[in-house]
């Protein structure tokens, strides 16, 4: 086979169309599928040629050619869909009622009172999570106890190769498994639930919960660790947040103390493939869950969420969890959703921009169809000069 | 070596002939570094070392290996210096200095070269450093004249008493023929180094290359030189054969006269040229030659290596010109011979019949096609490879595999040795940069301080343990001195493998099998004060972690040792650390998870696709259980 076949729907199509184009996310979904893709630090990595013309790893990257709006169609009521923010049951405010959680986390605490109650529950027996041993770099674990899952909480500016550790795990054990994903790595886990291949029609009948996480993009490793030994030298790192205000900086807290960095010197480690983001608010997933922005301001809303419900999964979920009174809930202001549909599509329109940037062509959007009815309607706003 | 009486007739290697030669001659220090076609002498003259009370080393280089050859030679015994073309190249800057003084017993420097590099990086001709040096320069024609002319440059030696080069060829040095045994010496000699009288005093003063001395010596260097001339004259192993007024002279030596005389056969030319076959060619014996080139009008000049004949022919006749008339030269220069590589009888046939207007084909067209199609039908393809279980592969498997990974498109610089191969699909295209021994360390130290020019990629370099005694070490204490950001691997697989597993420093016995001090690469490292780790090739997961670490500290140099006997060594042959096995039921084949890893990329040739089954097994006889395989297989349907 020519090595630079544009049209292989194998690893080779993986090189050609994904890695070399500087799209590929790290999301994982390619690796612990075969010995030839590995992950290390936060990159995907093509270790061995392999010559095949048809292979998983293309069939289920995110980043090769995806028809959305089939995924839409499979996943979600269509009467639910809004085109900014995809499948929409509602958007709420939430904290865990758990003071202990929300003190671990990084802002209401959410994500690990709803895992905590999906494996109380035997919703999931186990879930796959991004580990915060090393906030610059996280690794992906299943957790199975309760107890462990507020040890894996806070936020990590770095991908985790949760997909890859999804791939290993539901291929070994019988459980039901749940995952916390980013964008990408939600659409990866779509890909393969709608469309699996033979040899991985079941182990994907294990995958029964995907909470969301948004993201607006994450940090290349060597560049953020490198800045990062810059500011913080050797101390250990304990957190990082970004918090919303005219100075923009990100807060690190170490032992130390707080370093503030300039929000331009974190701009500069953002990964490129984060540039080619259709997805701020982790469309595919039941529950969508990330950071409040309210009329108390910063102070109050960090220590809550906004979360959106996208399956009747998702809403059985959030049910369950007012119910057990796992979570608290407030009223959500009025002109939130407006909001978080402006920054979606900005974000949205930004990559479209890009993508076409990149190929010189509006038609050709490189991994989004240029006919699907999200990317016609983004399109067609105005965002005027960004 | 020793059974063979005088005038006993008996099938012998050139290199061996050469090695009779040396003790037909009395020999009795003998010194080289492994380089094919060169080995065999060393290590035939080590086997009967001690019958014959000789001195063999191994030595660390081709430098030393020569300066340790001069001591011999200054404290009055005979001595022998074995290498291939490249270790001329090493030794140059001893060499020069001893031609310069002059030797005291016999010192023959025997060059084994390898035109057509058939097992080397390069085509080196020692042959110039002859002219530039100013010492003499003998090409023996056949496997007699190896010998002959090996125990005549003892003589020759003694004689003008400076070194002398002789030179051969692979074809001469691997290939057989008879040889008629001459006598051999029983005498004793007795070492001493005298140094009572003054400088000049050549056999009594102490031996210094001063500045205000050059002068002198070099006057004498050139005395020496006319008195090779003078010897060379008379020399019976420069022999005209053919006609009075050929239409055609040929001017040859080494095997090259067989070419041309094989050529002549067939074209049945013998009564129409002249073959002028040189057996001491520098000095040229310029009488000799002028009475030749008066003879014909047209010249062909066949050598192999570089024009080095051709040009000093060349020379000759223009400074004759007067006596001898114009010439029409043939040769490598017009296109008459290709200009590089080996040459052979075919291409001499064509050479002379485009000299002399003949169309005489000894291979036609037609059988030409017909027996490439033969072949490339019927010869199973063979790839150039690591042995099964060789440390090599599982080496390249690790550093390709790290660089990868660690994505910042990091390179390995190689050198010499088995491992050169790691430049192939067999060490999946890992090494980048691949010159002369201890290069890669050399230019690995000189890309490590390109940082400040914007050069992020990590560098690598590999050297075998003999090599690192050989010529790392100078260039990793360059590293370490100036701070170079740089990994060097060493690949220890306990001996000089590629020639023959030669002992080295690191080894526990010499080239006689005397036990001898054991030099330790890692202490060595330790003591330069910069991180060593210690891996094995074998242990995947381990070592690539091991190495994944080193490529993450960077700004010094840094040394990683992977020991692993190769797997032909005499520690390990014939042992199998494990059996292996298939469980077909648990092989992916070309399915997606695997496509066949373990015989389309790593694929080691104890591992066989058996096209049938289409699953993988184990070739029993090929396999030596070294393991690897299992660790590489995804399905684990290979088991350890």
């Amino acid at each position: 086979m020519d090595k630079n076949d544009k049209s292989s729907k194998g690893q080779q199509g993986i090189n050609i169309n994904v890695l070399k184009q500087g799209l590929c996310t790290g999301c994982s979904a390619c690796v612990n599928l075969c010995p030839s893709m590995e992950y290390y630090k936060d990159k995907t990595i093509l270790l061995h040629d392999c010559n095949l013309d048809k292979g998983r790893c293309f069939t289920y990257c995110p980043r090769a050619p995806t028809d959305f709006e089939m995924l839409r169609r499979e996943l979600f009521d269509p009467e639910d869909m809004v085109l900014e923010l995809g499948s929409f049951k509602g958007l709420y405010m939430t904290r865990a009622t758990n003071e202990n959680i929300r003190t671990g986390a990084q802002h209401g605490g959410t994500v690990t009172a709803l895992i905590q109650l999906a494996l109380a529950q035997g919703i999931i027996d186990e879930a796959v999570l991004a580990d915060n041993n090393d906030l610059l770099l996280p690794s992906a674990q299943p957790i199975a106890d309760e107890d462990e899952v507020l040890e894996k909480a806070r936020s990590k500016f770095v991908v985790s190769p949760t997909v890859s550790a999804f791939n290993r795990i539901s291929r070994a054990g019988e459980g039901k498994i749940g995952v916390v994903a980013t964008p990408c790595q939600a659409q990866a886990l779509t890909k393969m639930k709608v469309n699996p291949v033979l040899e991985d029609k079941l182990r994907m009948e294990k995958l029964k919960l995907v909470i969301g996480l948004f993201c607006g993009w994450a940090l290349d490793w060597r560049k953020f660790q490198k800045l990062m030994k810059e500011k913080a030298g050797d101390f250990k790192i304990k957190g990082m947040d970004i918090p919303p205000s005219n100075h923009a900086c990100m807060e690190v807290y170490t032992i130390k103390g707080t370093i503030k960095v300039p929000i331009e010197e974190i701009s500069n480690c953002v990964r490129d493939d984060c540039s080619y983001c259709f997805d701020m608010t982790c469309e595919f997933a039941d529950i969508s869950v990330g950071s409040a922005r309210s009329k108390e301001g910063w102070d109050v809303d960090k220590g809550w969420n906004q979360l959106i419900v996208r399956t009747s999964k998702g809403a059985q979920l959030l049910a369950l969890a007012r119910e057990k009174g796992v979570l608290e809930f407030k009223k959500v202001p009025d002109n939130n959703i407006e909001k978080l549909k402006k920054a979606s599509a900005r974000k949205k329109h930004a990559c479209l921009m890009n993508l076409a940037q990149k190929t010189g062509n509006w038609d050709d959007l490189i991994y989004i169809d240029s006919g699907d009815p999200v990317v016609r309607h983004i399109r067609g706003m105005n965002f005027g000069q960004q | 070596m020793l059974e063979a009486k005088k005038d006993f007739e008996a099938l012998l290697m050139g290199n061996d002939a050469i090695a009779r030669g040396a003790l037909e001659a009395g020999v009795n220090v003998v010194t080289g570094y492994p380089g094919t076609p060169s080995s065999e002498i060393v290590e035939q003259l080590a086997k009967v070392a001690e019958e014959s009370n000789l001195y063999v080393e191994w030595s660390v280089n081709e430098k030393v290996a020569l300066e340790v050859a001069a001591a011999g030679s200054y404290a009055r015994l005979k001595s022998m210096c074995v290498m291939k073309q490249v270790g001329v190249n090493v030794a140059a800057d001893s060499l020069l200095h001893i031609a310069e003084y002059g030797t005291r017993g016999g010192l023959v420097l025997v060059s084994c070269e390898d035109p057509g590099a058939l097992s080397s990086t390069n085509e080196g001709d020692s042959r110039p450093y002859a002219k530039m040096m100013e010492f003499p320069l003998l090409e023996p024609g056949d496997f007699q004249e190896a010998k002959d002319m090996a125990k005549w440059a003892f003589e020759l030696s003694e004689d003008i008493r400076n070194i002398v080069m002789l030179r051969s060829v692979t074809r001469l040095s691997h290939a057989s023929g008879n040889v008629i045994m001459g006598e051999l010496p029983k005498d004793r000699p007795k070492a001493a180094f005298e140094f009572s009288s003054i400088p000049m005093d050549q056999m009594k003063g102490p031996i210094l290359a001063f500045p205000t001395l050059v002068d002198p010596l070099r006057r004498r260097q050139l005395e020496k030189l006319s008195k090779a001339e003078k010897i060379f004259e008379g020399s019976p192993f420069n022999k005209y054969t053919g006609p009075a007024k050929p239409e055609l002279l040929i001017i040859t030596s080494s095997v090259c006269k067989l070419y041309v005389q094989e050529a002549l056969d067939i074209l049945g030319l013998w009564e129409r040229v002249g073959l002028l076959k040189l057996g001491t060619t520098w000095p040229l014996p310029s009488k000799l030659l002028e009475q030749h080139l008066g003879i014909c009008e047209k010249i062909f000049i066949v050598e192999e290596g570089t024009p080095f004949l051709e040009d000093n022919i060349k020379a000759l006749a223009a400074e004759k010109a007067k006596q001898v008339g114009i010439k029409t030269f043939f040769g490598r220069k017009d296109g008459t011979l290709p200009p590089v590589n080996e040459l052979n009888p075919d291409l001499l046939i064509k050479g002379i019949n485009f000299i002399l207007g003949e169309s005489y084909q000894f291979v036609s067209d037609e059988y030409k096609a017909k027996a490439l199609e033969i072949i490339a039908a019927g010869a199973p393809v063979r790839e150039l490879t690591f042995c099964p279980g060789c440390p090599h592969r599982a080496s390249f498997w690790l550093i390709n595999s790290a660089l990868k990974l660690d994505n910042r498109a990091g390179f390995l610089c190689g050198d010499i040795g088995c491992y050169s191969l790691g430049a192939g699909p067999c060490g999946f295209s890992t090494i980048k940069i691949l010159q002369a021994m201890g290069s890669g360390m050399g230019m690995a130290s000189g890309f490590g301080k390109l940082d400040k020019f914007g050069m992020t990629q990590p560098i690598m370099a590999v050297c075998g343990d003999s090599t690192f005694f050989h010529a790392v070490i100078p260039a990793l204490v360059n590293a370490v001195h100036n701070r170079s950001d740089m990994i060097l691997v060493v690949l220890d697989n306990s001996g000089t493998a590629m020639t023959g597993f030669q002992p080295h420093p690191g080894s526990p016995s010499g080239a006689i099998g005397t036990r001898l001090p054991v030099l330790d690469i890692e202490k060595l490292c330790n003591s330069l004060n910069v991180r060593v780790e210690m891996g094995d090739p074998f242990d995947l997961k381990g070592t690539r972690e091991t190495m994944l670490d080193l490529l993450e500290d960077g700004g010094n140099p840094r040394v990683l040792i992977l020991k692993q006997p190769c797997a032909l060594s005499p520690i390990k042959k014939g042992q199998k650390m494990y059996e292996m096995a298939i469980d077909a039921n648990l092989c992916l084949a070309d399915l997606c998870g695997c496509n066949k890893l373990c015989t389309r990329v790593f694929k080691c040739p104890g591992l066989i696709w058996d096209t049938q089954k289409e699953k993988v097994r184990i070739d029993e006889v090929l396999c030596t259980g070294c393991g690897v395989c299992a660790d590489i297989c995804p399905a684990k349907a290979i088991k350890a």
